[in-house]
């Protein structure tokens, strides 16, 4: 198979994705429109204004409600198609500044317990599985049991705790409990280790209630492997039964693990909600839940979008794992 | 040898002393290998023999160090002097591959699915030895090309996926002489192959010992297979070795009650007699806190009370007729060529009398008749819409007709359109091609539910495997009751005389039918099966590869039973099996296929005695014979290549391209076999006939 095959393919999935990402955006458009109503927000103004004046104001952003909803569909799909622009919320915020600063905050919290959370629980589970039964096995299974279970509210909670008190015990402020950055910083090196002490207690938090799953996965689906006859081949050829399993026996079982890794980014980026709360980060998640109580159409949908990309990058990533852990998956 | 030793035996490579292996359980303690002894020479060949559970995988696994964590090991093997007992994984795995190479018994799951096989010799080599990248590559074309893969360099880039099981057992036999070990164990190596198949391995396997003049162990329940390869065998019993002996003097000079039950067990394809089989009764011993004594004491029919005093050693036979016969029995020295006090071990059943056979084979009716039935499979492309890209010619132009009172044999190796044959016959549904005749009606002119239901009930199955055929959650009694009701039986009395009856009928306590199939040994349930396909009272019995999932000494009582109702029920046999010396000892007449036809049909004996067409020829010559110095002597057609996949409708003999006539015809010959179907044509006066031009 050659490298030019794969670009092909990957590029004939890309394009199928594209257009699934811009059939969603636009049903999402429309369903926004009818269930959400910005006139709603300025009920409340004091003193009262009059629905012409509501509807005046709106109509700068393109929600006025006396605009029929295909003139404004055509005005919001031509903005972004010729000006990637997402158009404003109906207090007159760009959606484009909003998604381009949340984009990499939710980046920064997502990635890391993403990877640290995959690694632990595919090594975790190589670990326990040769122990099948043994202290180890079972010891960890009871906490990623445990932790599997446990509310995110709790977790991020007692990271928060243990981090005070750690904090408490040193005499200074190592570890932040809120934000992304502190406000005064400059310098690269400066900037990147504030960053980092950011960084560390909500990404401890969210790798602790996401790797369990990740271990229970590959674990169950290693002991399917580990007594087969080929690993059993391997060791007769002289592996040690530890390599046997890492050459032999990992790799197939890897396959419906890295699936289930790459789908799970989408609702990652999304579905951080109440971390970026606790922790007070502005990012994707708590844009999400803002933009559907504040009745912005246009915010609202962009999350969508943003979700239907990040399920495409997933699918695609999960196709690439696929093709590389399993040669014998032919392109065509 | 005197008494159990302790030293391993001059120039011995590897020597086992007092092995004991066992495994924790829920039942308690399983004692799976209890005290085994053997040396083994350079060169040499040892067959261990024994049925399912007699501990002879577990001592290989023992020696290769591959056993769960979890057994306890005890006792000592030395290699090169060297105590493995003992050793951890880490200097285990120094010694497998390199020093010790396996084989296994299934090779469709031998080999890593997403490595090509190229790279999994590699990886053998590269463990052991400082190589090259493009060395070790080289050197793993080298050795597929050894143990017989065309195109060897451009194969071994293909995954396992892409080879035949026969392929794919040649691969883990380069896999485990990649190295040169001193000792290849081979478990079951053949038992997963088609006969013609593996006559091809174990010519491998001979190649590979003496490529790299490794000893091998040879773990097999296969007699024939041990009279062909052995120089000493190793008999092993409820976890013990019970005999051991040069080759010859085995097969010729048993001692031990159970070797001799065995090789009575066995079914000769070389030998026309038709007597019934000896079966040993009863089941082998749970190995669960065994009771004192021989273990063998229940099931021998020449046990005396002192043998339930205690398990008797292993023991140099008094009088033996050669060095090294030794055997764990107390009588073994006034057992003489299978006798005891003049009369045999085993006294041989009756045969029963035949009387339809009286009857000329013509003025018999036919209780199944095939003309020209034909089945084919399209093979279909493309993701949504499916579109015919070609079709499988399952079955092509299959005559044939079975008389009251007489057993067909359809045999051939897998893929040769058996099991479609049968299916098509179990469909009741018009074929695509040619009619089925069943007792007499055309199933083409089959109108309503009721005359199916009439029909089906003369036509009745037994499957492979009697474990899945059987419904775990029905007792026995429902088992056999469904078909009755299934025919319209509502009486309930009437159905519980029949079970009753039936039970009887196949040896089984009728006051068990309340039991579960799983409280029932793999012979017994196979005996149910048996009984629910008579339940009915059908003329038509199709059995599909009925004894194969059987061990030897529980295999022959089934057979028997077959051959004692055969004659009491005036039944019809339609036989599948790929165990030509069962079909030959079952059958009254024999069809073989190769890919979708017959080429040849006749009477058992004749086909089996005189066969004429060359793919017939072939393929008896392939099956072992337990007998070492038939073996010896015997002239062997291996055939070349692998069964074709019947895409090609085109006219001319399927088998051209591996027969060994086609090569010794001239060129006017050979283009009558490519270009002209050859008919079954017989030479008049009798039953038999071939497709062939030149036969």
């Amino acid at each position: 198979m050659s490298a030019a095959l794969v670009l092909r393919y990957l590029l004939r999935k890309s394009l199928g994705w594209l257009l699934m990402i811009v059939v969603a955006t636009n049903l999402t458009y429309f369903i926004a429109n009818f269930f959400l109503d910005p006139r709603a927000n300025y009920l409340q103004l004091r003193p009262p204004r009059t629905p012409e004046q509501i509807s005046r104001s709106l109509a700068q952003y393109n929600l006025s409600r006396d605009t029929p909803l295909l003139d404004r569909w055509w005005h919001w799909i031509s903005g972004i198609v010729l000006h990637w622009n997402w158009g404003y919320s109906p207090v007159g915020e760009s959606v484009n500044s909003q998604i381009s600063f949340r984009i990499g905050v939710s980046a920064q919290l997502v990635m890391g317990s993403l990877i640290l959370s995959t690694l632990i629980g595919i090594s975790l589970a190589v670990y326990t599985a040769a122990r099948q039964y043994r202290f180890a096995d079972r010891f960890s299974q009871g906490v990623s049991i445990v932790t599997l279970n446990t509310p995110v509210v709790v977790a991020s909670l007692a990271v928060v705790l243990l981090a005070i008190a750690f904090n408490q015990s040193v005499g200074s402020t190592v570890l932040f409990v809120a934000g992304a950055q502190s406000p005064t910083v400059s310098g690269f090196w400066p900037l990147l280790l504030d960053r980092v002490r950011h960084l560390i207690l909500p990404t401890v938090s969210l790798t602790v209630i996401s790797y369990a799953g990740t271990h229970l996965l590959q674990r169950s689906l290693l002991l399917d492997n580990i007594n087969s006859d080929y690993v059993r081949l391997a060791r007769a050829k002289g592996l040690t039964r530890q390599h046997a399993i890492r050459r032999h026996a990992l790799r197939t079982s890897l396959i419906p693990v890295a699936i289930t890794v790459a789908f799970a980014i989408p609702a990652l980026f999304t579905g951080a909600v109440i971390t970026e709360t606790i922790f007070a980060w502005q990012g994707m998640g708590q844009y999400f839940i803002q933009t559907i109580g504040k009745n912005d159409i246009h915010g609202a949908v962009a999350v969508a979008a943003f979700g239907a990309l990040m399920t495409a990058i997933g699918a695609i990533l999960a196709d690439i794992a696929v093709v590389a852990l399993d040669p014998r998956v032919r392109v065509s | 040898m005197t008494g159990p030793q302790t030293q391993p035996q001059p120039g011995s490579l590897l020597s086992v002393r007092n092995l004991a292996v066992s495994f924790p359980s829920e039942a308690g303690r399983v004692d799976a290998v209890r005290g085994v002894d053997f040396d083994l020479f350079p060169g040499r060949t040892l067959a261990i023999v024994g049925e399912s559970g007699s501990g002879k995988s577990v001592t290989a696994m023992a020696v290769m160090g591959l056993l769960p964590e979890y057994a306890s090991v005890t006792g000592s093997i030395t290699l090169n002097s060297r105590e493995l007992l003992g050793l951890d994984d880490r200097q285990m795995s120094q010694i497998r591959g390199r020093n010790l190479g396996m084989i296994f018994q299934d090779p469709l799951s031998s080999l890593t699915p997403i490595f090509s096989v190229g790279q999994q010799i590699v990886e053998a080599l590269e463990i052991h030895q400082n190589l090259d990248r493009d060395v070790a590559w080289k050197r793993a074309v080298e050795l597929l090309d050894l143990v017989g893969i065309p195109k060897a360099a451009e194969r071994a880039r293909s995954f396992p996926h892409e080879f035949s099981g026969g392929m794919r057992q040649r691969v883990v036999i380069a896999i485990a002489m990649a190295n040169d070990p001193q000792i290849i164990i081979a478990d079951e190596p053949t038992t997963a192959l088609d006969v013609t198949v593996q006559a091809q391995i174990l010519d491998v396997l001979r190649l590979s010992q003496t490529e790299t003049g490794a000893a091998l162990i040879m773990i097999t329940h296969d007699l024939g297979v041990v009279a062909g390869i052995a120089d000493e065998v190793l008999v092993m019993y409820a976890g013990r070795p019970v005999e051991r002996a040069p080759v010859d003097e085995l097969f010729a000079r048993p001692r031990m009650p159970y070797t001799i039950g065995l090789l009575g067990a066995v079914p000769r394809v070389d030998i026309a007699e038709r007597r019934p089989l000896v079966p040993i009764r009863g089941n082998p011993p749970l190995l669960v806190d065994l009771p004192p004594g021989c273990p063998f004491q229940p099931r021998c029919p020449v046990s005396v009370p002192e043998c339930g005093d205690r398990e008797p050693d292993l023991a140099v036979v008094a009088g033996a007729a050669v060095d090294g016969h030794s055997a764990a029995c107390i009588r073994a020295h006034e057992i003489r060529d299978g006798q005891i006090d003049g009369r045999p071990v085993y006294p041989v059943p009756l045969a029963p009398d035949v009387p339809a056979a009286r009857v000329p084979r013509q003025q018999r009716p036919a209780v199944l008749e095939l003309t020209g039935l034909s089945k084919t499979f399209p093979l279909l492309k493309g993701a949504i819409l499916k579109r015919r890209v070609g079709s499988v010619y399952a079955v092509s132009d299959v005559d044939l007709d079975i008389r009251e009172s007489e057993t067909l044999g359809l045999v051939g190796e897998s893929g040769c359109g058996k099991t479609s044959t049968l299916l098509e016959i179990m469909n009741l549904r018009p074929p695509q091609h040619g009619s089925i005749r069943i007792a007499g009606v055309d199933i083409g002119e089959l109108r309503g539910r009721d005359a199916e239901r009439q029909l089906r009930r003369k036509l009745q199955m037994v499957f492979q495997d009697p474990m899945g055929a059987l419904d775990p959650r029905m007792t026995v009694f429902d088992i056999l009751a469904e078909p009755l009701q299934a025919v319209g039986e509502a009486d309930r009395t009437a159905i519980a005389a029949r079970v009753d009856e039936l039970m009887d009928l196949v040896g089984l306590n009728p006051e068990h039918s309340d039991r579960f199939p799983i409280a029932f040994s793999g012979g017994q349930r196979q005996r149910i099966a048996i009984a629910r396909a008579l339940a009915t009272n059908p003329s038509l019995v199709v059995l599909d590869e009925p004894v194969s999932a059987l061990d030897v000494s529980i295999q022959a009582g089934v057979i028997n039973l077959l051959n004692e109702l055969k004659v009491k029920l005036g039944l019809s046999y339609l036989f599948v099996a790929h165990d030509l010396s069962v079909v030959r000892h079952i059958s009254d007449r024999v069809a073989v296929m190769y890919l979708g036809r017959i080429v040849e049909i006749g009477a058992v004996d004749q086909v089996f005695g005189a066969p004429q067409h060359p793919y017939t020829h072939a393929l008896l010559s392939a099956i072992p014979v337990p007998d070492p110095v038939v073996e010896r002597t015997r002239e062997r057609i291996v055939l070349h290549g692998e069964l074709p996949s019947p895409t090609d409708s085109a006219p001319g003999c399927r088998f051209a391209s591996r027969c060994p006539l086609y090569l010794t015809l001239d060129v006017t010959q050979q283009t009558r076999c490519t270009s002209e179907t050859p008919e079954l044509t017989g030479r008049g006066d009798t039953d038999q006939r071939n497709a062939c031009h030149f036969r």
